[in-house]
């Protein structure tokens, strides 16, 4: 039986040829979609679960707000992870992660390469967090200075292989420092919330240690089995008490906690279990971008609906074609077949189809995740499919797809009188089903809300780069690492202003593009209390920063040779300046507390227009820049023109002065391009899906004109014998479906409108949701609806009138 | 073996009743050949169907070799339907997507016969209708005569008491509208009943009974 009911429905999908494509393709595309999605997804939330203790690892973060400045930060001070091992029983483990050696030059033959992953840490690493090992142990291994731990891909660079344990590898730290090699581990799988290349030890760490006020270290616990972390989160609080405040009265001028509270402050550690940082951080200063679960729930809903849509074409068409299969029916009714058979018969015509879009979807898959993984900037792989949700999943769909496809003509149909169906006294009203008709609804008004979404995240990225920013981004050439140069980098920077082309030059601590800064607190008054202080990033800048950057001044001036007070001077932001509450902050004083704690008194010279030197996401914060000589960047404002010539001075003269170590340079607008690279990529994927979509909706639409036409075919005969003229049989099959098309519009405009204007809150600086998007994305709606539905209408209209009426 | 007492069909519409038979009392024996005959819209179909389950009456007792047929629930109608009954229609009524041979088989296969036995009942059906040579053809690659013959063969195979013949020869020329009658004959003279409504005279004699219908009413 079942053989019969396979054989009929192959025979089904190679006579119907083109219903059966837009079944098959578009229910692929749909599950191909959301295959694709899934990997993402599934990749997204399975952070940080490799860790053997991963449901007890759980990281300290810190909420600061001091003088009118906010700071969420998931790093502490050195002391906490130790004293908190020690004052709580619930607390098995600590380690810390210093990841500020950042960056370090490693000898790589005669040359040094610039390694940027490179974390101190504590012994504990390895009993908190899982990391396997390959050679060496992990159980002593950086208990000695001087000793490091590489993962094998590192090793196998330097190296050639990975058995190197009792090797040395050098660095240029105090001018060529050996290290030990005492274990090779595993790489860093690409789903962890940090990710290292080389661990050095703690003790290599020259630090200020047992400070309870600057934060450093990343800290992580590792509680007892069975210990709750809410009860040792809430007392986090009297560990405050007990150790930061005596230390902070000692060096701030903090009295109490209840003075220091009623002004406005805080200081607040909590517990975050490390499971959730990768969806739920949003600090600043994590150790790799996070994900956002806000984009897990978008994901979800567009894959959703991809699938829904692809899904819903599906059962329309098999619907609306199930008229004709009336007589089969009725046949087989009379051949002695009851209502089971005739269902499952349908149900494995509809189950077959979506398992050839399965087969189909995984080919696609398996051809798209390339591509799909670089646009996601993840590395996902065709095998974990195979993971035990997804596959289950796709095993599931056919059958779920079919059913639902494939129940509604069966029950349907099985219905009928055969009596009825034989003498023909029934006929598929085509009109009638309502179902279908919200079906489409339902279909375009989810594309409409995906074109809408497209359009507006793609303002909001062309707002970014058309927004003047108070800064030049074109046209500036960073040199990183120019540390390397030593006392030459000023011989550098002048050499380069000799080269044509280069206009001006800078040596700098700081971009206005993003990067970790110092935050420093400001006092408008000379006693250090905190009702009057500011905390404010401090930038050192030198001469020609601002006219190498495009910096302007709102009023005042610039440090200059010509005055003898640049160290003690300060130019603000107009930010500072309104937090300061100054109306003519010239010639006005601020004071700070210099490493010593003594306060030192500086004098505002000048105010500089606010510049975006966070991303659009955050509110311009108060800047305080002073004047003195830093390393890090030389940056030129250059002439494009010459970009070439300019390149190969600077290398040249580069080698010259640093000789083995390597330049490395980018330009600012490469690096802004890089800021709201997450935000690209989410208006790439959404454009492409909200294309996938339309064109499987549209699919759909072509399908059900042609048979609308299929089946109009007499009436249109007998209209043109009556004289009706093409356009005007065009128009009479076209209607039905503009008006669906104009439905799902109104339908999908508040929606659309509710979900951007949510996706802008994400933005500190955004675009208006101008009502001209919702006009345009009908307009195009209704013209890709048109366009697909014309082209069969056309084609029934122009049929000779003498063919369809002489058939009955 | 057939008993209809009473029946009437209508239907119903807006409180307006439409009938399609009135008051038709009929009885047939085994190995009857009865012609049914009369104007279109007489109701000759709806009796037709009706005596074949395929429809019901409205009103009145239906006995099929003595059991109610009007009480019975569907399940059961089917199963009786399916054991004792074959149809042959005017427009053939084959299944465009299945052979020559497959059409054969799809009562079998409802009748839960297995597949060794199956395949015996259809090569011996395919021999006696000369049609082997055609057995993997599709039903729009055969003359309407031949369509029609595959459409008695497959309302043969089952063996079926009564067959129940729908103008069988309205859409074929004379010559092979003759053919298909003897055949009819033929298997009446082997002992089944047969049923036909037809609007042709000549036809009607093959049958040794008939029945004129005029307006839902048997015309004594």
């Amino acid at each position: 039986m079942i053989k019969n009911y396979l054989k009929i429905a192959i025979r089904n999908i190679k006579r119907h040829k083109m219903y059966s494509f837009i079944n098959i393709l578009g229910l692929a595309i749909g599950i191909a979609c959301c295959l694709l999605i899934m990997l993402y997804i599934q990749d997204e939330l399975s952070y940080d679960r490799f860790h053997k203790n991963a449901d007890r690892i759980y990281r300290i973060n810190t909420d600061l707000k001091f003088g009118g400045s906010e700071l969420h930060t998931p790093i502490t001070s050195d002391m906490m992870g130790q004293l908190m091992k020690q004052d709580y029983s619930e607390v098995e483990e600590y380690t810390r992660i210093y990841p500020y050696g950042g960056r370090k030059l490693v000898k790589h033959g005669e040359v040094y390469n610039v390694e940027l992953r490179c974390f101190h840490v504590d012994t504990t690493f390895f009993k908190v967090f899982t990391f396997p090992v390959l050679y060496g142990s992990t159980e002593n291994a950086l208990v000695d200075p001087r000793s490091v731990i590489l993962t094998e891909s590192t090793a196998k660079k330097y190296f050639g292989k990975a058995d190197i344990v009792g090797k040395y590898i050098e660095t240029d730290d105090n001018h060529g420092t050996l290290y030990k090699v005492s274990a090779v581990i595993k790489d860093v799988p690409s789903n962890s919330h940090f990710r290292f290349d080389f661990l050095f030890s703690m003790k290599d760490v020259k630090y200020d240690w047992g400070n309870f006020i600057s934060m450093n270290f990343h800290t992580y616990l590792l509680l007892r089995p069975g210990a709750d972390y809410k009860k040792v989160d809430e007392e986090l609080v009297q560990f405050n008490d007990k150790y930061c405040l005596p230390y902070a009265k000692e060096h701030l001028g903090i009295k109490s906690r209840e003075e220091f509270e009623k002004a406005g402050n805080s200081i607040l550690n909590s517990l975050i279990p490390i499971t959730k940082i990768h969806m739920y951080s949003k600090r600043t200063q994590e150790m790799s971008p996070t994900g956002n679960i806000q984009y897990i729930y978008i994901y979800s809903a567009v894959a959703l609906f991809i699938l829904l849509i692809a899904c819903i074409n599906f059962m329309n068409l098999t619907t609306a074609r199930s008229a004709n299969r009336t007589r089969e029916v009725g046949i087989r009714k009379v051949l002695g077949t009851d209502k089971q058979s005739l269902i499952s018969q349908f149900l494995t015509e509809s189950t077959l189809t979506a398992i050839c879009s399965v087969l189909i979807a995984l080919i696609a898959v398996y051809f798209m995740l390339p591509s799909f993984s670089k646009l996601a900037g993840k590395d996902l792989y065709f095998s974990n499919i195979v993971s035990r949700q997804i596959l289950f999943i796709i095993i599931l769909l056919p059958f779920i797809v079919g059913l639902l496809a494939g129940s509604y003509p069966a029950f349907y149909l099985s219905k009928f009188n055969p009596a009825m169906i034989i003498k023909g006294k029934i006929h598929s009203n085509y009109r009638g089903s309502k179902l279908r008709s919200f079906l489409v609804v339902f279909q375009f008004a989810t594309s409409v809300i995906l074109i809408i979404g497209t359009i507006i995240i793609y303002r909001q990225l062309n707002y970014i780069q058309n927004t003047n920013l108070g800064y030049q981004k074109d046209q500036v050439l960073v040199i990183n690492d120019t540390y390397a140069l030593g006392s030459g980098i000023e011989t550098f920077k002048n050499e380069m202003l000799q080269v044509p082309g280069v206009k001006s030059g800078t040596i700098t601590e700081f971009l206005p593009t993003p990067s970790a800064r110092n935050i420093e607190v400001f006092f408008k008054e000379s006693i250090s209390v905190a009702q009057n202080g500011l905390t404010m990033q401090r930038w050192k800048i030198d001469y020609d920063y601002l006219k190498t950057m495009g910096i302007q001044l709102a009023e005042g001036r610039n440090f200059s040779q010509d005055y003898g007070d640049n160290t003690s001077s300060v130019i603000l932001n107009e930010t500072a300046v309104k937090k300061m509450g100054y109306t003519n902050p010239i010639d006005n004083y601020i004071y700070t507390r210099n490493d010593n704690n003594q306060l030192t008194k500086y004098k505002i010279i000048g105010v500089v227009k606010d510049f975006h030197y966070e991303s659009f996401h955050q509110d311009i914060g108060p800047l305080c820049l002073l004047y003195g000589n830093s390393m890090g960047h030389v940056s030129f404002n250059i002439n494009m023109a010459s970009v070439a010539n300019i390149l190969s001075e600077a290398k040249s003269k580069w080698k010259s002065i640093a000789q083995t170590i390597p330049l490395s340079y980018q330009f600012m607008d490469e690096s802004f391009t890089n800021m709201y690279r997450s935000d690209e990529n989410t208006g790439t994927s959404v454009l492409t899906f909200s294309i996938l979509s339309i064109f499987v909706a549209c699919m759909g639409l072509f399908g059900l004109a042609a048979f609308l036409a299929e089946q109009k075919s007499k009436e249109i005969g007998v209209r043109k014998v009556l004289g009706a003229s093409v356009l005007e049989i065009v128009m009479l099959l076209s209607k039905e479906f503009a008006w669906w098309v104009l439905l799902a519009n109104i339908i999908a405009w508040p929606v659309a409108y509710i979900i951007m204007n949510n996706w802008l809150q994400n933005f500190a600086y955004k675009t208006e949701i101008n009502w001209l998007v919702f006009i345009i994305s009908g307009i195009v709606t209704l013209l890709i609806a048109f366009t697909t539905v014309s082209s069969q209408t056309i084609k029934a209209a122009l049929t000779n009138p003498a063919k369809s009426i002489r058939y009955e | 073996m057939i008993k209809l007492n009473n029946i009437s069909k209508y239907y119903e519409n807006k409180f307006i009743k439409t009938f399609v038979l009135r008051n038709i009392n009929l009885e047939i024996n085994e190995g009857e050949f009865i012609s049914v005959m009369g104007p279109s819209g007489a109701g000759k179909s709806t009796l037709l169907y009706i005596i074949g389950m395929l429809d019901t009456a409205s009103e009145g007792e239906y006995y099929f070799y003595d059991e109610p047929v009007h009480k019975m629930k569907e399940k059961k109608l089917t199963e009786l339907h399916k054991s004792h009954i074959g149809f042959v229609f005017q427009q053939y009524h084959l299944i465009d997507e299945l052979t020559v041979l497959e059409n054969l088989e799809t009562p079998l296969l409802y009748q839960k016969i297995k597949t060794s036995e199956r395949k015996g009942m259809v090569a011996d059906l395919l021999d006696r209708f000369n049609m082997v040579a055609k057995k993997d053809l599709f039903p729009n690659q055969l003359s309407g005569g031949q369509q029609q013959l595959v459409a008695i063969a497959r309302a043969i195979i089952t063996k079926p008491k009564l067959i129940l013949a729908d103008e069988p020869t309205g859409n074929l020329h004379s010559g092979q509208g003759k053919e298909i009658m003897e055949l009819l004959k033929k298997l009446n003279d082997e002992g089944t009943t047969i049923i036909q409504v037809t609007h042709s005279e000549e036809n009607a004699k093959y049958g040794n009974k008939i029945i004129k219908l005029n307006d839902g009413w048997i015309e004594k």
